[in-house]
C-alpha cells in the first residue's frame, strides 16, 4: 500500500463521491488551496471522505484530521506522510 | 497608559444642487452644508476644524475662500481618514469632516471625524467576551470600485500606496468598513485586511464586473447550529443587531433576563446552550437580528427559507406571524417540549432511501438536508440502538446536540398541545416568497393560515433540500445565511446551482466557535460579497459597525504613539 500516492484527482473523486454528488459538477477547478468550508464540506462530510480514503487505501488517518486539513492540499499531505500505516488485511 | 479613539459619524447632505456625477467638489456649498449639519457654526470652532474633500480620480484645485475654516484635498475616503487622524492627533486640530461626492446620482456623504483620549482601563480586557469598549480588532474592510476595470486597478493601485505609507496606528484609526473612492461603479472589489498584513488582501482581492445582482435570499438556521457565545461579539458592537436581540429576549420578560445571561457568561451558564430552553431562544433572537441587520444595510430579500426552528423566524419576516406572536410560539414550542422524554438527533451520511430499513419504533427521517445528509430523530434508547446498526454497517453518523426528539412522531403529545395555543394566534398570508421546509415548496397561503400545520413541524420531517432546489430553480440567487455556524450555507456550498456558479452564498458568522472578534471579521466578509455581487450598500448603516449605538458612532482604538 505505501508504493500508492493519492492524488488531487482520486481526492477530487472521492470527495464528490461522499457527499453524493453528480460528475461534472464543478469541483475540478483549482480546488486545491479553498478550504474545505468554502467547498461546504461540513464535519459530517469530512468524516465521510476520511472514511472513504481509509478504506480505499487501507491506511489509517489520526482523529484529529477532521480539524488539521483544512484544504485538499493539507488533507493529501496527511494522507501521503502521516496516513502511511498500512492495516492487516 | 492613554489611547485615543477615532470616532466617524456618518451624515447624507442633502444640497439643494447635487454635484455631477464623478465630479469631486462638493464646493463651498457642500463644505457650509457639512458644518451646518455637524453644528460647527461659532468661527472658534470653525478655526479648530479641518474638512478634507475626497477628489477620486483627478487632483483638484485647493479651494480656498472659506472663512476660518482649513479646507485640503485627499484622493479618496481612506486617505482623507488618515490625513484626518494626523490632524486630529497633533495637528492642533479638533473635528475633521471628510466630504465625498457620489459617482451618479445620490447624496453628498459627510463623516464627522474626532479623536478621543480614553484610559487604557476602559478598553476591553482580552478574552472578557462582549464589552461595551471600543474595538481592538485587527480586521478592516476596505470597499473600492471603478466604472471600469481600469479605474478599479488605478484605485487599487492609490490604495495600495496609502496602505504601504500606512502606520499601525493608523490602520487602527480606520472604521471597521472603509468606502474608498467616491461611490459605486460597476466594477467592485473588497478586501478583509489584518492589521499584520494589509496589502496582503488588498492585493489578492478579485476584481467582480457587477451586472444586475442576483436578488438575496435569507436562510435560517434550526437546532444544532447553536454554539456558545454564538454571535456574542456582534452584541452591543453593532446598533441594529443589539437591539434586534434585546427585543426578542425583552418579549420573554425574566426567562429572558436569564436567557442573555447564560448567553454571554463566560464562566459556564445556568443552562446548557445545547438544551432546548437555550438553543431554541437564543438562535431564534439571533437569526432574528442578524436578518434585521442585513436589512438595515439596504437589501431587500426576495425569498426566505428557514431549516426547522428557523421558519418561524423566516415567517416573521414574510409577514405570516408578529415578531411577539413568534416569539410566543418559540416558547409554547420548547414549553411542551420539554413534557416528552429525553430523545435526540443524529446526522448520517446518507440518502433518506438509504435509511428507511434502519428505522424501527419511534425513530423517523428528521431532515432531509443534503444528497448524502439525513438527520434522523427519536427517543434516546431506540435511537442509540438504530445508531449502533449504523456504524456496524459502516455509516458516518454524528449525533447532534438536542435533547428533544425533535421531527419525530415521539413529539406528537407536545404538538397536540401546542396546536392548542396556536388557535389564538394571528396568521396572516405570507407577503414574500416563504419556501416552506415541511412541504418542500412555496408556502401556501393555507398552510401559512393554519395553526395546525405550524404545530406539526415539531413533528413532521423537514424537507430542506427539497426546498432549497425548488428556491434555487425558481431564480438565481444569492443567498445569505441569517444564523452561527454555517450549516446552511455548507448543504448550500454542495448545491448544484451553487458549485455552477449560477447562485451562491455566503454566510454571517464563522464555522465554529471563535473569538467574538472572529463574529466581526466573518460579518465584514458578508459585507465585502454583496458589495461585489453589485447590491448597493448604505454607507451610513456600515458606518455603525462596530459603534454601539451610542451616538451612532463608531469607536476605534487608536494607541498613542509611544506608548504601545
Amino acid at each position: 500500500m505505501s508504493a500508492s500516492t493519492v492524488t488531487l484527482t482520486d481526492l477530487t473523486r472521492m470527495l464528490r463521491e461522499s457527499a453524493g454528488e453528480e460528475e461534472g459538477v464543478d469541483l475540478d477547478g483549482d480546488v486545491l488551496d479553498v478550504s474545505f468550508d468554502e467547498l461546504g464540506y461540513d464535519s459530517l462530510a469530512m468524516l465521510q471522505v476520511i472514511g472513504q480514503v481509509q478504506r480505499e487505501y487501507g491506511i489509517r488517518l489520526p482523529d484529529e484530521t477532521v480539524a488539521d486539513a483544512d484544504t485538499p492540499r493539507a488533507l493529501l499531505a496527511l494522507i501521503n506522510t502521516s496516513g502511511q500505516v498500512p492495516q492487516t488485511r | 497608559m492613554l489611547c485615543t479613539v477615532l470616532r466617524v459619524v456618518t451624515r447624507d447632505l442633502a444640497l439643494p444642487e447635487q454635484t455631477s456625477a464623478g465630479q469631486a467638489p462638493v464646493g463651498g456649498q457642500g463644505v457650509d452644508a457639512a458644518l451646518e449639519a455637524f453644528g460647527l457654526t461659532g468661527s472658534s470652532t470653525r478655526t479648530r476644524t479641518v474638512v478634507f474633500l475626497v477628489t477620486g480620480d483627478v487632483p483638484q484645485p485647493v479651494h480656498s475662500g472659506f472663512e476660518h475654516v482649513a479646507v485640503r484635498t485627499a484622493e479618496s475616503t481612506v486617505l482623507a481618514l488618515v490625513l484626518a487622524h494626523a490632524a486630529l492627533n497633533g495637528g492642533g486640530k479638533d473635528v475633521a469632516l471628510v466630504l465625498a461626492a457620489p459617482d451618479g446620482p445620490g447624496p453628498v456623504r459627510a463623516h464627522r471625524v474626532t479623536l478621543r483620549a480614553v484610559a487604557r482601563e476602559d478598553r476591553p480586557a482580552p478574552g472578557t467576551g462582549p464589552s461595551h469598549g471600543p474595538v481592538a480588532d485587527s480586521a478592516r474592510l476596505l470597499l473600492w470600485s471603478g466604472r471600469r476595470p481600469g479605474d478599479e486597478t488605478r484605485t487599487r493601485a492609490r490604495l495600495r500606496s496609502v496602505v504601504d505609507r500606512m502606520t499601525d496606528d493608523m490602520f487602527r484609526a480606520l472604521p471597521a468598513v472603509v468606502p474608498c473612492g467616491q461611490g459605486a461603479g460597476l466594477v467592485r472589489a473588497a478586501a478583509v485586511c489584518s492589521l499584520e498584513d494589509p496589502a496582503a488582501a488588498l492585493d489578492t482581492a478579485r476584481a467582480i464586473t457587477a451586472g444586475t445582482p442576483r436578488p438575496v435570499a435569507l436562510l435560517f438556521p434550526g437546532q444544532g447550529s447553536q454554539h456558545t457565545a454564538m454571535a456574542c461579539g456582534l452584541y452591543r458592537h453593532e446598533p441594529v443587531f443589539t437591539e434586534a436581540v434585546d427585543t426578542v429576549l425583552d418579549l420573554m420578560g425574566d426567562e429572558g433576563a436569564a436567557i442573555r445571561a447564560d448567553w454571554l457568561t463566560p464562566n459556564g451558564p445556568l443552562i446548557d446552550i445545547d438544551d432546548v430552553r437555550r438553543a431554541q431562544p437564543l438562535l431564534f433572537a439571533v437569526d432574528y437580528a442578524l436578518g434585521k441587520l442585513v436589512m438595515s444595510w439596504g437589501i431587500r430579500p426576495t425569498a426566505l427559507l428557514g431549516h426547522s426552528a428557523g421558519e418561524l423566524v423566516a415567517a416573521t419576516f414574510a409577514g405570516v406571524v408578529s415578531l411577539e406572536d413568534a416569539v410566543t410560539m418559540m416558547r409554547e414550542r420548547v414549553r411542551h417540549a420539554l413534557s416528552v422524554p429525553a430523545g435526540g438527533m443524529l446526522a448520517v451520511a446518507a440518502s433518506a432511501a438509504h435509511l428507511r430499513p434502519y428505522l424501527v419504533d419511534e425513530v423517523a427521517i428528521a431532515a432531509v438536508n443534503a444528497t448524502l445528509q439525513t438527520m434522523l430523530a427519536g427517543p434516546a434508547a431506540q435511537l442509540s440502538a438504530v445508531e449502533q446498526r449504523l456504524r456496524a454497517d459502516g455509516h458516518t453518523v454524528v449525533a447532534v446536540p438536542a435533547t428533544s426528539p425533535f421531527h419525530s412522531p415521539a413529539m406528537a403529545p407536545a404538538a397536540d398541545a401546542v396546536e392548542r395555543e396556536y388557535t389564538r394566534i394571528g396568521l396572516r398570508s405570507p407577503r414574500l416568497a416563504l419556501y416552506s421546509g415541511y412541504t418542500g415548496e412555496l408556502m401556501s397561503d393555507r398552510d401559512a393560515l393554519s395553526p395546525r400545520f405550524w404545530a406539526r413541524q415539531i413533528t413532521d420531517t423537514v424537507y430542506f433540500r427539497p426546498a432549497l432546489d425548488q428556491l434555487l430553480a425558481a431564480e438565481d440567487m444569492l443567498l445569505v445565511e441569517a444564523g452561527p455556524r454555517q450549516t446552511l450555507t455548507a448543504f448550500a456550498r454542495r448545491h448544484p446551482a451553487v458549485r455552477s456558479g449560477a447562485s451562491a452564498v455566503v454566510p454571517m458568522l464563522p464555522a465554529r466557535p471563535g473569538s467574538p472578534a472572529a463574529d466581526r471579521r466573518a460579518l465584514l466578509g458578508t459585507v465585502a460579497r454583496l458589495w461585489t455581487e453589485g447590491h448597493e450598500l448604505d454607507a451610513a448603516a456600515l458606518s455603525r459597525l462596530w459603534s454601539d449605538g451610542e451616538d451612532r458612532a463608531a469607536l476605534l482604538p487608536l494607541l498613542e504613539p509611544g506608548h504601545r
